[in-house]
Protein backbone atom coordinates (compact mmCIF):
# COMPACT_ATOMS: atom_id res chain seq x y z
CA UNK A 1 0.00 0.00 0.00
CA UNK A 2 1.31 3.33 -0.71
CA UNK A 3 1.56 5.57 2.29
CA UNK A 4 0.32 8.96 0.55
CA UNK A 5 2.04 11.96 2.77
CA UNK A 6 2.94 10.29 5.87
CA UNK A 7 3.83 13.51 7.88
CA UNK A 8 7.54 14.03 7.72
CA UNK A 9 10.42 16.60 8.47
CA UNK A 10 12.28 17.23 5.55
CA UNK A 11 12.54 20.38 3.42
CA UNK A 12 10.38 19.51 0.56
CA UNK A 13 7.12 18.75 3.19
CA UNK A 14 7.49 22.24 4.56
CA UNK A 15 7.74 24.04 1.05
CA UNK A 16 4.83 25.90 -0.08
CA UNK A 17 2.35 23.65 -2.25
CA UNK A 18 2.16 25.97 -5.58
CA UNK A 19 6.18 25.95 -5.32
CA UNK A 20 6.16 22.04 -5.33
CA UNK A 21 3.21 22.19 -7.96
CA UNK A 22 5.51 24.28 -10.39
CA UNK A 23 8.23 22.32 -9.52
CA UNK A 24 6.48 19.14 -10.62
CA UNK A 25 5.73 20.88 -13.54
CA UNK A 26 8.90 22.15 -14.78
CA UNK A 27 10.26 19.01 -13.71
CA UNK A 28 7.81 17.21 -16.35
CA UNK A 29 8.43 19.25 -18.99
CA UNK A 30 11.58 19.47 -18.60
CA UNK A 31 11.94 15.65 -19.24
CA UNK A 32 9.85 16.58 -22.37
CA UNK A 33 12.73 18.56 -23.30
CA UNK A 34 15.20 15.31 -24.08
CA UNK A 35 15.04 12.47 -25.76
CA UNK A 36 18.51 11.30 -25.32
CA UNK A 37 18.62 8.55 -22.71
CA UNK A 38 22.10 10.01 -22.04
CA UNK A 39 20.29 13.11 -20.50
CA UNK A 40 17.40 11.50 -19.24
CA UNK A 41 18.68 9.04 -16.95
CA UNK A 42 20.82 10.98 -15.25
CA UNK A 43 18.24 13.03 -14.97
CA UNK A 44 16.31 10.50 -13.41
CA UNK A 45 18.44 9.64 -10.77
CA UNK A 46 18.81 13.43 -9.69
CA UNK A 47 14.76 13.13 -9.24
CA UNK A 48 15.98 10.28 -6.88
CA UNK A 49 18.36 11.91 -4.95
CA UNK A 50 16.14 15.08 -4.61
CA UNK A 51 13.48 12.36 -3.08
CA UNK A 52 15.87 11.08 -0.72
CA UNK A 53 17.37 13.87 0.33
CA UNK A 54 15.18 16.77 0.05
CA UNK A 55 12.03 14.70 0.48
CA UNK A 56 13.11 12.74 2.88
CA UNK A 57 11.92 9.45 1.10
CA UNK A 58 14.05 6.05 1.64
CA UNK A 59 15.28 4.49 -1.86
CA UNK A 60 13.05 1.16 -0.66
CA UNK A 61 10.16 3.70 -0.46
CA UNK A 62 10.93 4.94 -4.24
CA UNK A 63 11.30 1.47 -5.18
CA UNK A 64 8.04 0.43 -4.17
CA UNK A 65 6.11 3.51 -5.58
CA UNK A 66 7.43 2.40 -8.62
CA UNK A 67 7.33 -1.66 -8.87
CA UNK A 68 3.93 -1.38 -9.91
CA UNK A 69 5.38 0.01 -13.38
CA UNK A 70 7.80 -2.47 -13.96
CA UNK A 71 5.74 -4.68 -16.73
CA UNK A 72 4.84 -1.83 -18.60
CA UNK A 73 8.35 -0.46 -18.56
CA UNK A 74 8.98 -3.53 -19.33
CA UNK A 75 6.67 -4.29 -22.58
CA UNK A 76 7.29 -0.64 -23.63
CA UNK A 77 11.46 -1.70 -23.65
CA UNK A 78 10.44 -5.01 -25.43
CA UNK A 79 7.80 -3.58 -28.06
CA UNK A 80 9.04 -0.15 -29.49
CA UNK A 81 11.60 -2.11 -31.10
CA UNK A 82 9.56 -4.83 -32.77
CA UNK A 83 7.36 -2.58 -34.24
CA UNK A 84 9.70 0.50 -35.37
CA UNK A 85 12.65 0.41 -37.64
CA UNK A 86 15.69 0.65 -37.42
CA UNK A 87 15.53 -1.42 -34.35
CA UNK A 88 18.24 0.91 -32.80
CA UNK A 89 16.14 3.82 -32.79
CA UNK A 90 12.91 1.25 -31.73
CA UNK A 91 15.51 0.63 -29.24
CA UNK A 92 16.10 4.13 -28.03
CA UNK A 93 12.26 5.12 -28.19
CA UNK A 94 11.55 2.49 -26.11
CA UNK A 95 14.06 3.48 -23.14
CA UNK A 96 13.06 6.99 -23.88
CA UNK A 97 9.85 6.19 -23.35
CA UNK A 98 10.57 3.94 -20.05
CA UNK A 99 12.63 6.44 -18.48
CA UNK A 100 9.88 9.36 -18.85
CA UNK A 101 7.18 7.34 -17.41
CA UNK A 102 9.31 6.49 -14.43
CA UNK A 103 10.60 9.93 -14.58
CA UNK A 104 6.75 11.09 -14.41
CA UNK A 105 5.79 8.96 -11.93
CA UNK A 106 8.36 9.57 -9.56
CA UNK A 107 7.77 13.34 -9.54
CA UNK A 108 4.35 13.13 -8.96
CA UNK A 109 4.90 10.76 -6.11
CA UNK A 110 7.47 13.15 -4.60
CA UNK A 111 4.81 15.71 -4.78
CA UNK A 112 2.03 13.63 -3.18
CA UNK A 113 4.35 12.05 -0.45
CA UNK A 114 5.29 15.90 0.42
CA UNK A 115 2.06 17.32 0.49
CA UNK A 116 -1.09 16.71 1.97
CA UNK A 117 -4.31 16.91 0.47
CA UNK A 118 -5.72 20.07 1.73
CA UNK A 119 -2.39 21.66 0.92
CA UNK A 120 -2.12 20.32 -2.90
CA UNK A 121 -5.76 21.57 -3.29
CA UNK A 122 -5.15 24.65 -1.79
CA UNK A 123 -1.80 25.04 -3.57
CA UNK A 124 -4.31 24.48 -6.86
CA UNK A 125 -6.57 27.31 -5.77
CA UNK A 126 -4.27 29.90 -5.43
CA UNK A 127 -2.78 29.47 -8.61
CA UNK A 128 -5.72 30.01 -10.25
CA UNK A 129 -6.99 26.68 -11.08
CA UNK A 130 -10.57 25.87 -10.34
CA UNK A 131 -10.64 23.96 -6.77
CA UNK A 132 -12.65 20.74 -8.78
CA UNK A 133 -9.66 20.34 -10.70
CA UNK A 134 -7.32 20.32 -7.73
CA UNK A 135 -10.15 17.60 -5.80
CA UNK A 136 -10.31 15.46 -8.93
CA UNK A 137 -6.36 14.87 -9.51
CA UNK A 138 -6.18 13.99 -5.52
CA UNK A 139 -9.10 11.99 -5.21
CA UNK A 140 -7.68 9.79 -8.58
CA UNK A 141 -4.33 9.80 -6.66
CA UNK A 142 -5.73 8.80 -3.34
CA UNK A 143 -7.49 6.00 -5.05
CA UNK A 144 -4.32 4.65 -7.07
CA UNK A 145 -3.57 2.38 -3.93
CA UNK A 146 -6.80 1.48 -3.60
CA UNK A 147 -7.33 0.18 -6.88
CA UNK A 148 -4.10 -1.33 -6.59
CA UNK A 149 -5.22 -3.70 -3.48
CA UNK A 150 -8.56 -3.79 -5.27
CA UNK A 151 -7.04 -5.18 -8.16
CA UNK A 152 -4.77 -7.50 -6.42
CA UNK A 153 -7.39 -9.14 -4.69
CA UNK A 154 -9.79 -9.79 -7.50
CA UNK A 155 -6.67 -11.64 -9.47
CA UNK A 156 -6.50 -13.47 -6.32
CA UNK A 157 -10.03 -14.70 -6.43
CA UNK A 158 -9.45 -15.63 -10.39
CA UNK A 159 -6.46 -17.48 -9.57
CA UNK A 160 -8.55 -19.75 -6.87
CA UNK A 161 -10.84 -20.60 -10.44
CA UNK A 162 -7.85 -21.87 -11.80
CA UNK A 163 -7.21 -18.73 -13.50
CA UNK A 164 -3.51 -18.42 -14.96
CA UNK A 165 -2.06 -15.48 -16.62
CA UNK A 166 1.51 -16.36 -16.96
CA UNK A 167 0.39 -19.07 -19.32
CA UNK A 168 -0.92 -19.05 -23.40
CA UNK A 169 -0.25 -16.55 -26.29
CA UNK A 170 -0.25 -12.53 -26.13
CA UNK A 171 -3.72 -12.84 -27.17
CA UNK A 172 -4.68 -15.17 -25.23
CA UNK A 173 -3.50 -13.66 -22.20
CA UNK A 174 -5.24 -10.13 -23.01
CA UNK A 175 -8.21 -12.03 -23.35
CA UNK A 176 -7.67 -13.60 -20.01
CA UNK A 177 -7.29 -9.89 -18.53
CA UNK A 178 -10.82 -9.02 -19.01
CA UNK A 179 -11.41 -11.79 -15.55
CA UNK A 180 -9.62 -8.92 -13.70
CA UNK A 181 -10.82 -5.94 -15.95
CA UNK A 182 -14.30 -6.49 -15.76
CA UNK A 183 -15.04 -7.28 -11.59
CA UNK A 184 -12.58 -4.05 -11.97
CA UNK A 185 -14.10 -2.09 -13.42
CA UNK A 186 -17.73 -2.56 -11.79
CA UNK A 187 -16.06 -2.03 -8.02
CA UNK A 188 -14.32 1.46 -9.65
CA UNK A 189 -17.62 2.42 -10.87
CA UNK A 190 -19.24 1.20 -7.73
CA UNK A 191 -16.92 3.26 -5.50
CA UNK A 192 -17.25 6.43 -7.73
CA UNK A 193 -20.87 6.20 -7.61
CA UNK A 194 -20.62 5.95 -3.42
CA UNK A 195 -18.38 8.90 -3.60
CA UNK A 196 -20.59 11.38 -5.68
CA UNK A 197 -23.43 10.78 -2.98
CA UNK A 198 -20.44 11.40 -0.16
CA UNK A 199 -19.98 14.40 -1.74
CA UNK A 200 -23.23 15.94 -2.24
CA UNK A 201 -24.46 14.83 0.44
CA UNK A 202 -21.70 17.36 2.38
CA UNK A 203 -22.98 19.87 -0.30
CA UNK A 204 -20.51 19.90 -2.52
CA UNK A 205 -20.70 22.28 -5.59
CA UNK A 206 -23.66 24.44 -3.23
CA UNK A 207 -21.91 28.17 -3.30
CA UNK A 208 -19.93 28.71 -5.78
CA UNK A 209 -17.52 31.01 -4.01
CA UNK A 210 -15.59 28.70 -1.47
CA UNK A 211 -13.82 30.10 1.42
CA UNK A 212 -11.16 28.45 3.37
CA UNK A 213 -10.38 27.80 7.09
CA UNK A 214 -6.58 27.26 6.33
CA UNK A 215 -4.07 29.78 4.49
CA UNK A 216 -0.94 29.31 3.07
CA UNK A 217 1.59 32.05 2.80
CA UNK A 218 5.30 32.13 0.54
CA UNK A 219 7.70 32.45 2.75
CA UNK A 220 11.44 33.95 2.19
CA UNK A 221 12.76 30.24 1.66
CA UNK A 222 9.77 29.46 -0.91
CA UNK A 223 10.66 32.57 -2.85
CA UNK A 224 13.99 31.02 -2.69
CA UNK A 225 13.32 27.53 -4.03
CA UNK A 226 11.25 29.27 -6.50
CA UNK A 227 13.90 30.90 -7.85
CA UNK A 228 16.57 27.77 -7.90
CA UNK A 229 13.57 25.97 -10.11
CA UNK A 230 13.28 28.28 -12.19
CA UNK A 231 16.82 29.11 -12.93
CA UNK A 232 17.43 25.06 -13.11
CA UNK A 233 14.44 25.22 -15.96
CA UNK A 234 15.96 28.06 -17.74
CA UNK A 235 19.57 26.17 -17.70
CA UNK A 236 17.45 22.83 -19.09
CA UNK A 237 16.26 25.18 -21.95
CA UNK A 238 19.48 26.57 -22.72
CA UNK A 239 21.12 23.35 -22.92
CA UNK A 240 18.46 21.64 -25.26
CA UNK A 241 17.88 24.86 -27.27
CA UNK A 242 21.31 26.87 -27.05
CA UNK A 243 23.93 23.99 -26.50
CA UNK A 244 21.70 21.55 -28.39
CA UNK A 245 22.48 18.50 -25.67
CA UNK A 246 20.33 15.86 -25.26
CA UNK A 247 18.14 15.80 -28.69
CA UNK A 248 19.30 12.29 -31.10
CA UNK A 249 18.12 13.39 -34.25
CA UNK A 250 15.22 10.86 -35.66
CA UNK A 251 16.83 10.26 -39.16
CA UNK A 252 16.50 7.13 -41.09
CA UNK B 1 -5.99 -34.14 5.03
CA UNK B 2 -4.82 -29.96 6.14
CA UNK B 3 -1.49 -29.92 7.55
CA UNK B 4 -0.04 -26.22 8.85
CA UNK B 5 3.12 -26.57 10.56
CA UNK B 6 4.98 -24.12 12.23
CA UNK B 7 3.82 -21.48 9.63
CA UNK B 8 5.37 -18.14 10.03
CA UNK B 9 4.27 -15.19 7.49
CA UNK B 10 5.20 -11.61 6.80
CA UNK B 11 3.76 -9.12 4.44
CA UNK B 12 6.80 -6.91 3.13
CA UNK B 13 9.16 -8.11 6.60
CA UNK B 14 6.03 -7.25 8.91
CA UNK B 15 5.01 -10.89 10.88
CA UNK B 16 1.65 -11.30 10.29
CA UNK B 17 1.07 -14.55 11.15
CA UNK B 18 3.52 -16.70 13.80
CA UNK B 19 4.14 -20.37 14.67
CA UNK B 20 0.35 -21.96 13.39
CA UNK B 21 -0.04 -25.69 13.59
CA UNK B 22 -3.42 -26.62 11.94
CA UNK B 23 -4.66 -30.00 10.82
CA UNK B 24 -8.19 -30.06 9.19
CA UNK B 25 -10.14 -33.18 7.76
CA UNK B 26 -13.63 -33.27 6.64
CA UNK B 27 -15.09 -30.92 9.12
CA UNK B 28 -16.61 -27.54 9.90
CA UNK B 29 -14.06 -25.30 11.29
CA UNK B 30 -14.54 -21.62 12.10
CA UNK B 31 -11.66 -19.58 12.07
CA UNK B 32 -12.27 -16.46 14.29
CA UNK B 33 -10.54 -13.51 16.27
CA UNK B 34 -10.88 -9.60 15.61
CA UNK B 35 -10.16 -7.58 12.93
CA UNK B 36 -6.53 -7.82 11.43
CA UNK B 37 -6.15 -10.92 13.99
CA UNK B 38 -4.55 -12.90 10.37
CA UNK B 39 -7.64 -15.03 9.43
CA UNK B 40 -7.79 -14.06 5.49
CA UNK B 41 -4.33 -14.35 5.60
CA UNK B 42 -4.12 -17.80 7.14
CA UNK B 43 -7.13 -18.68 4.85
CA UNK B 44 -4.91 -17.87 1.62
CA UNK B 45 -2.15 -20.30 2.80
CA UNK B 46 -4.53 -22.97 2.50
CA UNK B 47 -5.28 -23.02 -1.39
CA UNK B 48 -1.32 -21.34 -2.15
CA UNK B 49 -2.38 -17.55 -2.72
CA UNK B 50 0.59 -16.80 0.29
CA UNK B 51 3.49 -19.07 0.72
CA UNK B 52 4.58 -19.12 4.17
CA UNK B 53 7.86 -17.59 4.90
CA UNK B 54 8.83 -20.32 7.04
CA UNK B 55 6.87 -23.14 8.10
CA UNK B 56 4.95 -24.97 5.71
CA UNK B 57 1.45 -25.92 4.25
CA UNK B 58 0.61 -29.89 3.34
CA UNK B 59 -2.89 -30.24 1.72
CA UNK B 60 -3.40 -33.95 0.91
CA UNK B 61 0.39 -34.40 0.72
CA UNK B 62 0.78 -31.62 -1.30
CA UNK B 63 3.48 -28.82 -0.43
CA UNK B 64 1.73 -25.38 -1.21
CA UNK B 65 5.21 -24.01 -2.03
CA UNK B 66 5.65 -26.79 -5.01
CA UNK B 67 2.35 -26.44 -6.42
CA UNK B 68 0.37 -23.24 -8.62
CA UNK B 69 -2.73 -21.81 -7.23
CA UNK B 70 -4.16 -23.34 -10.26
CA UNK B 71 -3.23 -27.27 -9.08
CA UNK B 72 -4.25 -26.42 -5.69
CA UNK B 73 -8.05 -24.74 -6.65
CA UNK B 74 -8.56 -28.69 -7.25
CA UNK B 75 -8.26 -29.47 -3.51
CA UNK B 76 -9.20 -26.09 -1.70
CA UNK B 77 -11.47 -23.92 -2.87
CA UNK B 78 -11.47 -20.36 -2.10
CA UNK B 79 -14.78 -18.72 -1.78
CA UNK B 80 -13.84 -14.69 -1.41
CA UNK B 81 -15.59 -12.31 0.99
CA UNK B 82 -17.27 -10.06 -1.55
CA UNK B 83 -18.61 -12.33 -4.38
CA UNK B 84 -18.85 -9.16 -6.97
CA UNK B 85 -15.34 -9.33 -7.10
CA UNK B 86 -14.94 -13.05 -9.59
CA UNK B 87 -17.91 -12.63 -11.69
CA UNK B 88 -17.17 -11.39 -15.06
CA UNK B 89 -19.16 -13.43 -17.33
CA UNK B 90 -22.68 -12.82 -19.26
CA UNK B 91 -24.37 -15.36 -17.64
CA UNK B 92 -24.63 -17.73 -14.57
CA UNK B 93 -23.99 -20.73 -16.35
CA UNK B 94 -20.47 -19.56 -18.38
CA UNK B 95 -19.45 -17.63 -15.03
CA UNK B 96 -19.85 -21.36 -13.22
CA UNK B 97 -18.22 -23.12 -16.12
CA UNK B 98 -15.45 -21.09 -16.07
CA UNK B 99 -13.16 -22.95 -13.16
CA UNK B 100 -13.77 -25.97 -14.52
CA UNK B 101 -12.62 -25.10 -17.80
CA UNK B 102 -9.67 -23.67 -16.92
CA UNK B 103 -8.88 -27.27 -15.34
CA UNK B 104 -9.32 -28.68 -19.14
CA UNK B 105 -12.27 -30.23 -18.56
CA UNK B 106 -14.25 -31.35 -21.39
CA UNK B 107 -17.48 -29.47 -22.13
CA UNK B 108 -19.81 -32.53 -21.16
CA UNK B 109 -18.07 -32.76 -17.64
CA UNK B 110 -18.16 -28.80 -17.54
CA UNK B 111 -21.58 -29.30 -18.39
CA UNK B 112 -22.58 -31.95 -15.69
CA UNK B 113 -20.66 -29.99 -13.28
CA UNK B 114 -22.31 -26.36 -13.43
CA UNK B 115 -25.56 -28.15 -13.26
CA UNK B 116 -24.92 -29.92 -10.01
CA UNK B 117 -22.85 -26.91 -8.49
CA UNK B 118 -25.99 -24.65 -9.22
CA UNK B 119 -27.99 -27.66 -7.51
CA UNK B 120 -26.51 -27.81 -4.80
CA UNK B 121 -26.40 -23.91 -3.99
CA UNK B 122 -30.07 -24.33 -5.27
CA UNK B 123 -29.65 -21.90 -8.28
CA UNK B 124 -31.48 -24.62 -10.68
CA UNK B 125 -33.02 -22.51 -13.65
CA UNK B 126 -30.46 -19.30 -12.85
CA UNK B 127 -28.27 -20.86 -15.78
CA UNK B 128 -28.80 -17.70 -18.34
CA UNK B 129 -29.33 -15.04 -15.79
CA UNK B 130 -27.09 -12.48 -15.87
CA UNK B 131 -24.36 -12.61 -12.14
CA UNK B 132 -24.65 -9.29 -11.21
CA UNK B 133 -28.77 -8.93 -11.59
CA UNK B 134 -28.74 -11.64 -8.79
CA UNK B 135 -29.55 -10.77 -5.00
CA UNK B 136 -26.97 -10.80 -2.02
CA UNK B 137 -27.56 -14.28 -1.24
CA UNK B 138 -28.22 -15.21 -4.61
CA UNK B 139 -24.61 -14.09 -5.70
CA UNK B 140 -23.39 -15.50 -2.93
CA UNK B 141 -24.45 -18.90 -3.63
CA UNK B 142 -23.34 -18.36 -6.94
CA UNK B 143 -19.69 -17.55 -5.58
CA UNK B 144 -19.57 -20.95 -4.09
CA UNK B 145 -21.29 -22.82 -7.13
CA UNK B 146 -18.43 -21.02 -9.12
CA UNK B 147 -15.82 -22.92 -6.70
CA UNK B 148 -17.73 -25.83 -5.81
CA UNK B 149 -18.05 -27.14 -9.65
CA UNK B 150 -14.09 -27.02 -9.21
CA UNK B 151 -15.20 -30.49 -7.06
CA UNK B 152 -12.50 -29.65 -4.52
CA UNK B 153 -12.63 -31.43 -1.08
CA UNK B 154 -12.01 -28.64 1.39
CA UNK B 155 -13.79 -25.23 0.97
CA UNK B 156 -12.57 -21.92 2.52
CA UNK B 157 -15.67 -19.51 3.12
CA UNK B 158 -14.45 -15.88 4.46
CA UNK B 159 -17.52 -14.12 5.97
CA UNK B 160 -20.16 -15.71 3.94
CA UNK B 161 -23.31 -14.38 5.47
CA UNK B 162 -22.33 -10.93 6.11
CA UNK B 163 -24.22 -7.79 4.98
CA UNK B 164 -26.48 -10.70 4.02
CA UNK B 165 -30.71 -10.39 5.55
CA UNK B 166 -31.90 -13.36 7.33
CA UNK B 167 -33.19 -15.13 4.49
CA UNK B 168 -30.59 -15.23 2.57
CA UNK B 169 -28.21 -16.03 5.42
CA UNK B 170 -30.41 -18.61 5.97
CA UNK B 171 -29.90 -20.48 2.51
CA UNK B 172 -25.88 -19.86 2.74
CA UNK B 173 -26.19 -21.35 6.18
CA UNK B 174 -28.27 -24.59 4.45
CA UNK B 175 -26.13 -24.94 1.43
CA UNK B 176 -23.12 -24.82 3.70
CA UNK B 177 -24.66 -27.54 6.21
CA UNK B 178 -25.57 -29.70 3.11
CA UNK B 179 -21.58 -29.27 2.17
CA UNK B 180 -20.26 -30.38 4.68
CA UNK B 181 -22.90 -33.80 5.39
CA UNK B 182 -21.29 -34.66 2.03
CA UNK B 183 -17.98 -34.92 3.21
CA UNK B 184 -16.00 -31.41 2.44
CA UNK B 185 -14.07 -30.05 5.05
CA UNK B 186 -15.06 -26.33 5.40
CA UNK B 187 -12.99 -23.82 6.92
CA UNK B 188 -15.79 -20.83 8.17
CA UNK B 189 -14.14 -17.52 8.80
CA UNK B 190 -16.79 -15.35 10.10
CA UNK B 191 -17.29 -12.72 13.05
CA UNK B 192 -20.71 -14.04 13.68
CA UNK B 193 -20.60 -16.41 17.21
CA UNK B 194 -24.15 -16.91 16.61
CA UNK B 195 -22.90 -18.94 13.16
CA UNK B 196 -20.33 -19.82 15.00
CA UNK B 197 -22.53 -21.77 17.17
CA UNK B 198 -24.68 -22.87 14.84
CA UNK B 199 -21.94 -24.54 12.15
CA UNK B 200 -18.98 -25.31 14.04
CA UNK B 201 -17.98 -28.35 15.22
CA UNK B 202 -14.18 -26.79 15.76
CA UNK B 203 -13.51 -23.26 16.55
CA UNK B 204 -9.84 -22.06 15.80
CA UNK B 205 -8.91 -18.68 17.81
CA UNK B 206 -6.32 -16.24 16.29
CA UNK B 207 -5.09 -13.04 18.45
CA UNK B 208 -2.04 -10.99 16.81
CA UNK B 209 -1.43 -13.59 14.92
CA UNK B 210 -0.95 -16.72 17.10
CA UNK B 211 -3.83 -19.33 17.31
CA UNK B 212 -4.72 -19.11 20.81
CA UNK B 213 -7.23 -21.84 20.90
CA UNK B 214 -7.88 -24.79 18.97
CA UNK B 215 -10.92 -27.53 20.02
CA UNK B 216 -14.81 -27.91 20.41
CA UNK B 217 -17.06 -25.06 20.21
CA UNK B 218 -18.44 -26.17 23.25
CA UNK B 219 -14.70 -25.43 25.05
CA UNK B 220 -14.63 -22.44 23.04
CA UNK B 221 -17.87 -20.71 24.16
CA UNK B 222 -16.32 -21.59 28.08
CA UNK B 223 -13.24 -18.85 27.41
CA UNK B 224 -13.48 -15.61 28.15
CA UNK B 225 -14.23 -13.92 25.22
CA UNK B 226 -13.94 -10.58 25.55
CA UNK B 227 -9.96 -10.50 26.28
CA UNK B 228 -10.20 -11.42 22.30
CA UNK B 229 -12.90 -8.57 21.16
CA UNK B 230 -15.99 -11.33 21.17
CA UNK B 231 -19.13 -11.96 22.24
CA UNK B 232 -20.92 -15.05 23.66
CA UNK B 233 -24.26 -15.43 21.75
CA UNK B 234 -26.91 -13.99 24.22
CA UNK B 235 -28.86 -17.84 23.65
CA UNK B 236 -25.74 -19.67 25.75
CA UNK B 237 -26.30 -17.12 28.08
CA UNK B 238 -29.49 -18.16 28.60
CA UNK B 239 -28.89 -21.75 28.74
CA UNK B 240 -26.37 -20.30 31.81
CA UNK B 241 -29.02 -18.71 33.47
CA UNK B 242 -31.38 -21.48 33.13
CA UNK B 243 -29.66 -24.20 33.92
CA UNK B 244 -29.61 -26.14 31.04
CA UNK B 245 -26.16 -25.68 30.11
CA UNK B 246 -24.83 -25.44 26.69
CA UNK B 247 -27.17 -25.58 23.80
CA UNK B 248 -27.07 -24.30 19.76
CA UNK B 249 -30.11 -22.30 19.25
CA UNK B 250 -33.08 -20.86 20.76
CA UNK B 251 -35.20 -23.78 19.69
CA UNK B 252 -32.87 -26.53 21.37
CA UNK B 253 -33.26 -24.19 24.42
CA UNK B 254 -36.97 -23.80 24.13
CA UNK B 255 -37.13 -27.66 23.93
CA UNK B 256 -34.90 -28.56 27.05
CA UNK B 257 -36.69 -26.24 29.24
CA UNK B 258 -40.01 -27.94 28.06
CA UNK B 259 -38.71 -31.06 28.80
CA UNK B 260 -37.63 -30.14 32.19
CA UNK B 261 -41.35 -28.85 32.95
CA UNK B 262 -42.72 -32.30 32.36
N1 LIG C 1 -1.83 -7.16 1.23
C1 LIG C 1 -1.39 -6.77 2.45
N2 LIG C 1 -0.24 -6.07 2.57
C2 LIG C 1 0.22 -5.72 3.78
N3 LIG C 1 -0.38 -5.99 4.94
C3 LIG C 1 -1.53 -6.69 4.89
C4 LIG C 1 -2.10 -7.11 3.65
N4 LIG C 1 -3.24 -7.78 3.90
C5 LIG C 1 -3.39 -7.77 5.24
N5 LIG C 1 -2.37 -7.12 5.85
C6 LIG C 1 -2.18 -6.95 7.30
O1 LIG C 1 -2.04 -8.23 7.90
C7 LIG C 1 -2.76 -8.29 9.12
C8 LIG C 1 -3.77 -9.44 9.07
O2 LIG C 1 -4.75 -9.12 8.10
P1 LIG C 1 -5.92 -10.11 7.69
O3 LIG C 1 -6.62 -9.49 6.53
O4 LIG C 1 -5.38 -11.48 7.52
O5 LIG C 1 -6.84 -10.04 8.99
P2 LIG C 1 -8.30 -10.62 9.19
O6 LIG C 1 -8.26 -11.39 10.46
O7 LIG C 1 -8.78 -11.32 7.98
O8 LIG C 1 -9.13 -9.29 9.44
P3 LIG C 1 -10.67 -8.95 9.08
O9 LIG C 1 -11.49 -9.55 10.19
O10 LIG C 1 -10.70 -7.47 9.13
O11 LIG C 1 -10.98 -9.51 7.74
C9 LIG C 1 -3.40 -6.93 9.32
O12 LIG C 1 -2.59 -6.22 10.21
C10 LIG C 1 -3.39 -6.31 7.95
O13 LIG C 1 -3.23 -4.92 8.06
MG1 LIG D 1 -10.37 -10.95 6.52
Amino acid sequence: MYPFYPQRDSLLSSLDPRVKIIGTALGIASIMLYNDPKVLLPLFLLFVLVGKYLGGISLREQLALMKPLLPVVIITIVVWPVIYKPRVMGLLFGITFAVRLLTFALLTFLLLMTTSQRELILGFVKLGIPYEFGLTISIALRYIPTLYMLSRNIMDAQKSRGWEIEKGSFITRARKMTAVLIPLLVASLKTAHELSIALESRGFGASKKRTFLYDIRMRRRDYIAMGIIVILFALSLYARYGLGIGHVELRY
Amino acid sequence: MIRVRDLHFAYDGREVLREIDLDMESEVVALVGQNGSGKTTLAKHLNGLLKPTKGSVEVDGLDTREHTVAELSRKVGYVFQNPEHMFFEETVFREVAFGPRNLGLDEDEVEKRVKWALRSVNLEGYEDRTPYSLSGGEKQRLAIACILAMKPRYLVLDEPTTGLDAKNGESVIRTIERLHSEGHGILLITHDMELVLRLAERVVLLHDGRKVFDGPVEEFFSLDLHDYGLDKPEVLLLGEVTGVGFVRSVSELVKALAGDGE
